[in-house]
């Protein structure tokens, strides 16, 4: 799940870009918030976490912005101000959650987990289609039961598309949520990533909608 | 409150106001009975010569004894105001002819014209004159004591309602005071009701006396500054715990990935960043309490001093930073320039001034403290030609917490102290562009200006 972390602060924002990797998000960190406007208004994005104290442009300012332009990607607030009417103002501003620092990192990676949810309608946490079944928390997949060993890319690849089931994901959709700015992507990466979790997950969960995309499908039956 | 015992402004007033127009009523009271006087002496003395003229004709007429009579039995009914007496001389000897009824005889020998003599134990007046033969004379006389009363019958006509319209002044007087006090009394309740955790201004729209409303005024603009100055102490206590929020939470999150982390390198990474956090948090706390520390309560007395050693100090003190970081620090003071700081103040200044410098100038920059003087003013310098502060931003960054576009571990303080130490040494800050780059731009200059020592009187303090 690649997200977009706004924080000037050079160390917090170090930090949260390698625990957020550690806990399997694809970080993409900007430090001020003309910068997050930019990013925004090209790209798309799982979630934004977002500090409200940027040089250049606050915050506050980001969020109206990006509500302004009816762009629905959850948003996470991350701030110092604990006076309740900075609270409030955030979230009446569009804010999905708010967290006061300091703060833990599994919260935060609990917070983003409950967003996602919310963000695609699902109450349960747990994604499930067909045999399958993924626990975003844990981290973990099973097929009828049965773990299944997934490299965390992998693990990343079956989210988006079982988040989006029913759903024809193109390549470019694809590869926007999965990979940072930092990461070369091979051209033929998400090809082999797609061949692989056939392999441990069977031929009928994914299928190949030639010259748009992929798409996680509940309905076994091939065309 | 020295002790002195307190004193009833209305009762002085009572005082005050009555005894003044007292003493002024008693006065033109006596200017009265002086003006009576001379004037009953006037009018009598007139009396006297008509009277002794009127006698001096009858009896020169030849008819004295029936004059005498007459006079005699007129007076009975009609008494004149003076004692009179006739005399005659014969063969060169005086012989008292006639005297007013109730009257023993007058001394003897009243020369003609006025004279004053002793009489039955009393001062009298005396007008005598004589016929040209001088064959009579007749002698006139009244009791002083007549005129005395006649001035003092006038003086007191004045001073009895006098006597009377006091106390009814003086009860005026005391209703009128009261009356015009209670304003006070209000703004001293208002006052009384202030509540010292919310100190809001008193209420203007009660109409004050013009001269109580002053006293409003500036309790008024008392109240703000102090509720400003507490509004600033409470905002700074937010905003510092604003600013430790986030060096905290840099400090768990890189923690905590070094507890997950499963390369040793990305561990080491995040140590190091632990560690950088500490001391970056350490650096915060003391900048903190440097501010603390200016507090004008603490402020000593400065001799004058010479700034230069402190700048060289400062240098000396810094140097290996500059060196570290490729950075040339160079001081350049002029000597003869005195002026009056507190040391420490100074030292702290010119620690911040140097220490952003080289966190912000970037590395291998140039910076210069200069030490001159400009008029009558002593001029410290701290410049770099790093890459400067567009002018937009320059006003805001003495603020607490508030740090440049640049990229730097500052937190924000050192500005607002060096501002702070600028305020209470009655010195001015300015920022400007500082050293010309390679590139044509400027970097950044911070200057303090120090009114010299030789032109103190004319400064005033600047908060």
């Amino acid at each position: 799940m690649r997200i977009l972390l706004v924080e000037d602060d050079r160390m917090l924002g170090d930090g949260l870009q390698a625990g957020l990797t550690q806990a399997g998000y694809a970080v993409d960190w900007l430090r001020d918030g003309e910068a997050a406007v930019a990013a925004l208004s090209t790209e798309t994005f799982a979630a934004v976490v977002l500090d409200l104290g940027l040089p250049k442009r606050d915050g506050l300012s980001v969020l109206q912005w990006l509500r302004g332009r009816h762009d629905a990607t959850p948003v996470l607030i991350l701030t110092a101000r604990d006076q309740l009417e900075d609270k409030v103002r955030g979230l009446d501003l569009g804010a999905d959650d708010y967290v006061l620092k300091p703060f833990d990192l599994d919260e935060i990676a609990a917070r983003l987990r409950a967003l996602e949810r919310r963000a695609h309608g699902r109450p349960e946490p747990v994604l499930a289609v067909g045999e399958i079944e993924l626990n975003p928390a844990a981290r973990t997949v099973t097929r009828a039961g049965q773990a299944v060993e997934l490299t965390p890319r992998e693990f990343d690849l079956l989210q988006v598309l079982l988040q989006n089931a029913d759903h024809v994901l193109t390549r470019r959709a694809l590869e926007e949520q999965l990979y940072t700015w930092n990461e070369a992507v091979d051209s033929n990466a998400l090809e082999v990533h797609v061949h692989h979790l056939r392999r441990k997950l069977g031929n009928e969960l994914i299928r190949t909608v030639r010259g748009v995309g992929y798409m996680a499908s509940s309905t076994s039956a091939p065309a | 409150m020295n002790g002195a015992a307190p004193y009833s402004l209305r009762r002085r007033l009572v005082w005050l106001l009555t005894g003044t127009v007292a003493a002024i009523w008693l006065l033109s009271a006596l200017l009265v009975y002086q003006r009576a006087h001379h004037q009953a002496d006037v009018l009598l003395d007139a009396q006297l010569t008509q009277v002794a003229d009127t006698l001096l004709a009858i009896v020169a007429g030849g008819e004295v004894e029936h004059f005498v009579e007459e006079l005699h039995e007129s007076s009975r009914h009609n008494p004149v105001p003076v004692a009179y007496e006739v005399w005659h001389s014969k063969h060169g000897k005086w012989q008292r002819l006639v005297t007013s009824t109730g009257h023993s005889g007058f001394v003897s020998g009243v020369a003609p014209g006025f004279s004053e003599h002793l009489h039955l134990g009393a001062r009298w007046r005396f007008y005598a004159v004589q016929d040209e033969d001088a064959e009579y004379r007749v002698v006139v006389g009244q009791a002083h004591a007549a005129r005395a009363g006649l001035a003092r019958e006038i003086g007191l006509s004045l001073l009895i309602p006098a006597g009377l319209a006091l106390p009814l002044m003086a009860l005026a007087i005391w209703g009128a005071v009261g009356r015009s006090l209670r304003p006070v009394e209000t703004l001293a309740r208002q006052v009384s009701a202030l509540d010292a955790r919310a100190l809001a201004p008193l209420d203007e729209s009660p109409a004050l006396p013009k001269e109580i409303a002053p006293l409003r005024a500036a309790l008024n603009a008392l109240i703000r500054r102090v509720t400003e100055a507490f509004d600033n102490e409470r905002r700074f206590t937010a905003d510092a715990a604003h600013e430790l929020r986030t060096p905290l939470a840099a400090l768990k999150v890189q923690a905590q990935v070094a507890l997950r982390a499963q390369t040793a390198d990305s561990q080491q990474h995040a140590l190091a960043q632990v560690i950088a956090g500490v001391d970056r948090m350490t650096h915060l706390v003391e900048q903190l309490l440097t501010l603390a520390r200016v507090d004008p309560a603490r402020r000593e007395i400065a001799p004058p001093l010479d700034p230069a050693e402190i700048i060289a100090s400062v240098c000396a003190e810094l140097l290996p930073q500059a060196r570290r970081q490729g950075q040339s620090l160079t001081a350049d003071a002029a000597p003869g320039c005195t002026i009056a700081v507190t040391a420490a103040w100074l030292q702290i200044a010119l620690r911040n001034l140097v220490d952003n410098a080289l966190r912000y100038a970037g590395e291998g920059a140039r910076i210069e403290v200069r030490l001159a003087r400009s008029g009558s003013d002593c001029v410290i310098t701290v410049a770099d030609d790093g890459p400067g502060v567009a002018p937009a931003l320059r006003s805001q960054l003495s603020a607490r917490f508030v740090r440049g576009e640049v990229e730097g571990e500052g937190c924000g303080l050192g500005l607002s102290i060096v501002a702070r130490i600028a305020t209470l040494s009655q010195a001015k800050l300015e920022l400007s562009d500082g050293l010309p780059r390679a590139d044509g731009g400027y970097g950044f200059a911070a200057t303090l200006r120090f009114s010299s020592t030789s032109s103190q009187t004319r400064s005033d303090p600047a908060g």
